[in-house]
């Protein structure tokens, strides 16, 4: 049974620092291997999440939903008032979604999603994070210099526009609704989704590209 | 705890990665990592045990591993305190005593036990908000021991409630083992208010903060 002991959980660390080679491949392999060996999981599963997060759980589910939020004021009304029941809509609900919001780019006012603790990440609707979002450098100056930042992603943001940048400190995520394009009128969900960036669903691109 | 996690806010971590760290995995343990981790392998954890035992890691490992090589090394620790392993079956790799092994599951199957993870981590309010949209409020100077997600840039500031979200679960009480709830807000500071006064003066910073974190202002 886990313990809830801050000072044995810190005990152990240090053990493991002193003990055990660093080669992360070898303490995942040495993590697999046990847990398998304890019928805690089998190789084919591991196997099958990695599937699923590599074929079938990514950014284009997010692009999906927000090409219908262009096309659709009604889903657009029900994304921004409960994200969460409205992602059902697509059955892309599930891993760190349960209190998901979505916040809207305007003209004037620009988001950006950040975890400056861990790296909490709505999974299910965007897939595995890139390593950038998960670095020391975005998540100690996201909060901080958000301007900086955004110009490192090439982000020209205007005086003009404020920026709100959103600490993922709960267990509510957040999705990005950016701007839709100007050249992009008659396209279809499908063509609107494909111009939708994972980045632009962080708030770290903004102005995506039309015809 | 104040750790070295607590990273908001600090100089000198150079710029971000973008280009080399666009992409999610770079190494197959990588994803072998994720998808050990999807598997809920320590069942009698929190979320915030979890997360907490990140925060216990020694300070130097943090700061230079990579974000699943820290996994990799929370799990061994949850696995030795958990008694899921000893240490010596840890640094063999192997258990003494294997167990039946787990039935394997398709991706159909772990697809929707994606569906299935779609958690409500809301509890039932015992007590009536103290806090309303629109009112003014300070975050305490201090963190909880031995866990918070009150994060150390934005303690002692005063910002605006912008959202109440009911009762949610309390991170400092998960990190224990107890499930407890507290009213959950969303509040938004100023940047000058956190940063000084060579910040943008229309940008903001939100955090989601429970009650035992706020003051009025």
């Amino acid at each position: 049974m886990t313990s809830f002991d801050s000072k044995k959980g810190a005990d152990i660390h240090r053990h493991l620092h002193s003990h055990l080679p660093p080669d992360p491949a070898l303490r995942v392999k040495a993590l697999e291997s046990l847990a398998v060996e304890r019928g805690l999981i089998a190789p084919e599963t591991i196997d099958a999440w990695v599937e699923a997060y590599s074929e079938h759980i990514g950014p284009m589910r997010g692009a999906q939903v927000i090409a219908r939020a262009w096309l659709d004021p009604d889903f657009k009304a029900r994304l921004l008032d409960n994200a969460t029941a409205a992602i059902t809509e697509f059955g892309f609900e599930g891993n760190a979604t349960g209190h998901l919001h979505a916040v809207e780019n305007t003209a004037t006012q620009h988001n950006m999603v950040v975890c400056t603790l861990c790296s909490c990440y709505p999974f299910s609707i965007l897939g595995m994070s890139p390593a950038w979002y998960k670095s020391a450098a975005y998540r100690s100056r996201a909060v901080r210099e958000p301007r900086a930042v955004l110009a490192e992603f090439g982000v020209d943001l205007p005086g003009d526009v404020a920026v709100r940048v959103w600490d993922s400190t709960a267990e509510l995520r957040y999705i990005v609704i950016p701007e839709r394009p100007e050249g992009t009128e008659g396209w279809d969900a499908d063509r609107l989704a494909a111009i939708v960036t994972r980045n632009s669903m962080i708030g770290t691109d903004r102005v995506l590209k039309g015809a | 705890m104040d750790g070295i996690h607590d990273l908001g806010g600090k100089e000198g971590h150079g710029p971000v990665p973008v280009a080399t760290g666009d992409a999610p995995f770079d190494y197959d343990w990588e994803r072998r990592m994720w998808g050990l981790a999807r598997a809920g392998l320590v069942p009698s954890m929190t979320i915030d045990w979890f997360r907490h035992g990140l925060e216990l890691m020694v300070p130097g490992d943090y700061l230079t591993y990579s974000y699943f090589q820290k996994w990799a090394t929370n799990y061994l620790m949850l696995f030795a305190d958990a008694g899921i392993a000893t240490l010596d079956e840890i640094a063999a790799g192997h258990v003494d005593d294997p167990a039946p092994p787990a039935a394997p599951e398709t991706t159909a199957q772990v697809i929707e036990q994606v569906r299935a993870g779609c958690t409500d981590f809301s509890t039932a309010a015992e007590s009536a908000a103290r806090f309303a949209v629109g009112d003014a409020a300070r975050t305490l100077k201090q963190g909880t021991a031995p866990h918070t997600r009150l994060p150390g840039y934005a303690r002692g500031r005063s910002g605006t409630i912008i959202a109440h979200h009911g009762c949610h679960l309390l991170p400092d009480q998960g990190a224990r083992g107890r499930h407890v709830g507290e009213h959950l807000y969303t509040v938004s500071f100023g940047a000058p208010e956190l940063w000084g006064a060579d910040a943008h003066p229309a940008d903001t910073v939100t955090l989601e903060l429970w009650e035992s974190y706020l003051v009025p202002a």
